[in-house]
């Protein structure tokens, strides 16, 4: 659809151009959501209502993130855009809530805490591990040149 | 695509996976040890009849069962059980299980101390045969292990992981050929499984195999230069006081079955033990090690003040629930200890309540909390049993010193320095918080004082909500206690979220319940508590969670919402207890006096505290009182 003008932008647009690493990123984010909502139901299932809510967004997001880069064209961008970000900013919260949790137990219990502490800085590892870095690096994908034309979502002036 | 491209891509993405599969393949098939099924009581019956004989200088009769008579080219182990210790062991080889049994036999019986034994004391022996089934590479001696490595990391944990504690023995090869061994039994005996802080870098890793410890004790006396290392399983039984075989696993003889008649006689067993372990000064024998006899001293020996309060509380849970008139002679002796101790702590005074006091031992320098909190409910668990109120002023004196001790927002200062008269508003202990939320609860039931009520509700919401925080979401800390408070306060002050978190501390702790799959890890384990299939599980938390499960269990039952998933829970947990209790049947291996009814800290660590026999004693003694629970008809 070269040369059509979208409502939302008002920029020109490039035809979309085969790229693989739409397939490996949409591949990545459906398992990943499937993981997530394994995980979040057994593994690390919180007793508090709001945190197993906040938990329950890791799946929808990365859903969004995987359907919006498969599904293409610009909406599909914004989309797959939209899921990594949500991502990225659970993934703040729970370092951020982990790493307070963590200075909280060894405050308190000293020794006894500061093994929780240990436990705790593990945990925000795997949080780094398993839930920020694919949408960072999609991320950076998505709003570099080869995304945007990997969706179409290239202005025509980028678009050579 | 060319076909050398679908080749090259091939390579690259299945290559190295398949190379990982290879060496991890290989390394698990070096290390691995698969012990064959274990003979038939028949063929145990056989062997120990061969023993047997050979001991009391009788023909053996002719072995026929054909599991001993065929091909073996391993080692049988004979050792001699007398007054619970192991006095000899012998090694013997031959080309059948039943002819190397012959040979360590003849070996034991040449020993020195075995021809010594007068009549009385051959006959009352208990001979234990271990056949050596199976045997692999001992940690790095297993393929690749030494040879990629994580610095500073591999070498402690493959050194401190090595064995399957109380399953594996130990043993070396020189290079003559000759080889020594020490058998499961002895590598607990030895305290070869009990090296703390094994591994450096994982302090919650608390113990673990020592090398250099069983490399001093296998090379002793050898000249030879070691060629190889190897852990082992062996096929092991007893004989058992009527002479039967008895299966061991992990040196433990299978256990009665959890029925009411069984748990009370096991309570009343450990309040014989605790009751045969208290000194005339109303102290206990803190300590007694089932492996070599020696126990700790009641007047010089480390001791703990809430550990005694809280033994002597289940003293007077069993005479309430048993009326065994033995009992309340040594309760009050104890109770006396604690007397004394108010009076020369030094922690006593008027306040705006009245007069106060706590309990502090000599060798402290702050009173604490939790000595004065379980003094109150053994006080008062006195009051219940027997319906003498003579201790009721000291338990009020003690209840206002608690009162005092609790802040605004329902929680407690910890320590309280008696000199000048201050909390310590910083330090934070486990345990102490559920112990006074619970003193304070049998304080309102025995006084009906609304103060106290209002205390123990104000400590267990304080309790209940100090998970409030994200990662509080997802553990829970120690909270028996809390739960056996929740419980214990008067149902018209219950909150439906006491019972709401102790359902789910519930299940929080059955994700940590060891179930009965057989493998490695030992179904000998099903019901108790562990983190990982690897940490021997204490016998500690199993009996005080079972105390708290079994409160959770009622505060369920009130409101017509008995969980059953908590009485399997319950009922799985009671049948591993049992069995860890010394017994008639399971005393061969526990030296020293007065050693029936204790409970030693797991099956590899044989060390007896006070407090262990308390907890399994209480879940024992409590769960015996809900029949239908331990005996469940249908469900």
């Amino acid at each position: 659809m070269s040369g059509t003008r979208t409502a939302s932008s008002g920029s020109r647009t490039s035809p979309p151009r085969r790229d693989p690493r739409r397939w490996i990123y949409g591949g990545l984010n459906l398992g990943l959501a499937v993981l997530y909502a394994v995980a979040v139901a057994s593994i690390v299932a919180s007793r508090h209502a709001t945190d197993r809510a906040l938990l329950w967004t890791l799946p929808l997001w990365s859903s969004l993130a995987g359907a919006g880069v498969l599904v293409g064209g610009r909406w599909g961008w914004r989309l797959a855009c939209g899921g990594c970000l949500g991502l990225l900013a659970i993934a703040t919260w729970l370092l951020l809530a982990i790493a307070v949790d963590a200075a909280f137990l060894a405050g308190v219990y000293g020794a006894l805490g500061a093994s929780a502490a240990g436990f705790a800085l593990i945990a925000g590892l795997l949080v780094i591990e398993l839930v920020a870095l694919v949408p960072a690096l999609e991320l950076a994908w998505l709003r570099g040149r080869a995304g945007r034309r990997a969706f179409g979502a290239t202005r025509a002036s980028e678009a050579r | 695509m060319t076909g050398r491209r679908r080749l090259a891509l091939a390579a690259i993405w299945l290559g190295p996976s398949l190379v990982f599969v290879a060496i991890t393949a290989h390394v698990m098939i070096g290390a691995r040890l698969v012990a064959p099924p274990r003979l038939a009581a028949p063929a145990r019956a056989a062997l120990l009849a061969i023993a047997r004989g050979a001991l009391d200088g009788q023909p053996s009769p002719a072995a026929r069962d054909p599991a001993i008579l065929a091909p073996f080219d391993d080692t049988v182990a004979i050792s001699l059980w007398s007054r619970g210790t192991r006095r000899a062991r012998a090694l013997g080889q031959g080309p059948s299980i039943a002819a190397a049994t012959t040979a360590a036999a003849q070996a034991l019986v040449a020993q020195p101390l075995v021809a010594a034994l007068v009549p009385a004391d051959r006959a009352a022996a208990r001979l234990e045969i271990d056949v050596v089934t199976a045997r692999a590479a001992l940690g790095s001696d297993a393929p690749w292990v030494a040879t990629v490595t994580v610095p500073a990391v591999s070498d402690e944990l493959i050194a401190a992981l090595a064995l399957v504690p109380g399953q594996d023995g130990v043993g070396v090869r020189f290079d003559d050929g000759r080889e020594a061994l020490l058998l499961p039994g002895e590598v607990v005996d030895d305290n070869l499984v009990k090296r703390e802080h094994a591994v450096g870098f994982v302090p919650d890793v608390a113990v673990g195999f020592d090398p250099a410890l069983a490399a001093r004790i296998l090379t002793r006396g050898q000249r030879s230069p070691v060629a190889a290392w190897f852990r082992f399983r062996t096929d092991a039984f007893v004989e058992g006081p009527d002479h039967a075989p008895l299966a061991l696993d992990r040196g433990l003889p299978p256990g009665p079955a959890p029925t009411a008649a069984n748990l009370r006689a096991g309570a009343l067993a450990g309040a014989r033990y605790l009751v045969a372990h208290l000194a005339p000064s109303g102290r206990y024998v803190y300590t007694h090690d089932l492996v070599t006899g020696a126990r700790s001293d009641p007047a010089t020996g480390s001791y703990s003040i809430p550990r005694h309060a809280g033994v002597t509380y289940f003293l007077a849970q069993t005479y309430r629930l048993t009326h065994e008139a033995w009992l309340r002679a040594p309760i009050e002796r104890a109770v006396g200890h604690l007397e004394q101790l108010v009076d020369a702590g030094g922690c006593t005074g008027d306040g705006p309540g009245g007069a106060y006091a706590c309990v502090r031992d000599a060798s402290e320098i702050k009173a604490s909390l939790g000595s004065t909190a379980l003094a109150i409910v053994a006080l008062v668990e006195y009051e219940r049993a027997t319906g003498d109120p003579r201790y009721r002023p000291l338990a009020l004196r003690l209840g206002r010193w608690v009162l005092a001790m609790q802040r605004a927002d329902g929680s407690f200062a910890h320590y309280y320095d008696v000199a000048t008269r201050t909390r310590d508003e910083a330090a934070m202990l486990p345990y102490f918080s559920g112990e006074a939320a619970l003193a304070l609860a049998r304080l309102h039931a025995v006084t009906g004082d609304p103060i106290y009520g209002a205390a123990a509700t104000r400590a267990l919401d304080w309790l209940v909500d100090w998970y409030d925080f994200f990662l509080g979401g997802f553990f829970f800390a120690e909270e028996h206690w809390t739960c056996i408070a929740a419980e214990a306060l008067d149902p018209a002050l219950a909150k439906p979220a006491y019972a709401a978190f102790c359902a789910d501390y519930g299940a929080f702790l059955r994700g940590q319940q060891l179930d009965a799959a057989p493998g490695d890890a030992g179904d000998d384990w099903a019901g108790a508590y562990s983190t990982a299939p690897f940490l021997v599980p204490s016998n500690t938390p199993t009996g005080s969670r079972t105390e708290a499960m079994i409160s959770t269990y009622e505060l369920g039952a009130r409101t017509g919402q008995a969980d059953p998933a908590l009485a399997r829970q319950i009922r799985a947990s009671l049948a591993y207890l049992v069995r860890q209790q010394v017994a008639p049947d399971r005393d061969f291996a526990a030296a020293g006096l007065d050693v029936l009814g204790a409970v030693p800290n797991s099956a590899v660590d044989r060390t007896v505290r006070i407090d262990y026999v308390q907890h399994v004693g209480s879940a024992m003694i409590r769960a015996a009182e809900l029949g239908d629970l331990v005996e469940p008809t249908q469900e």
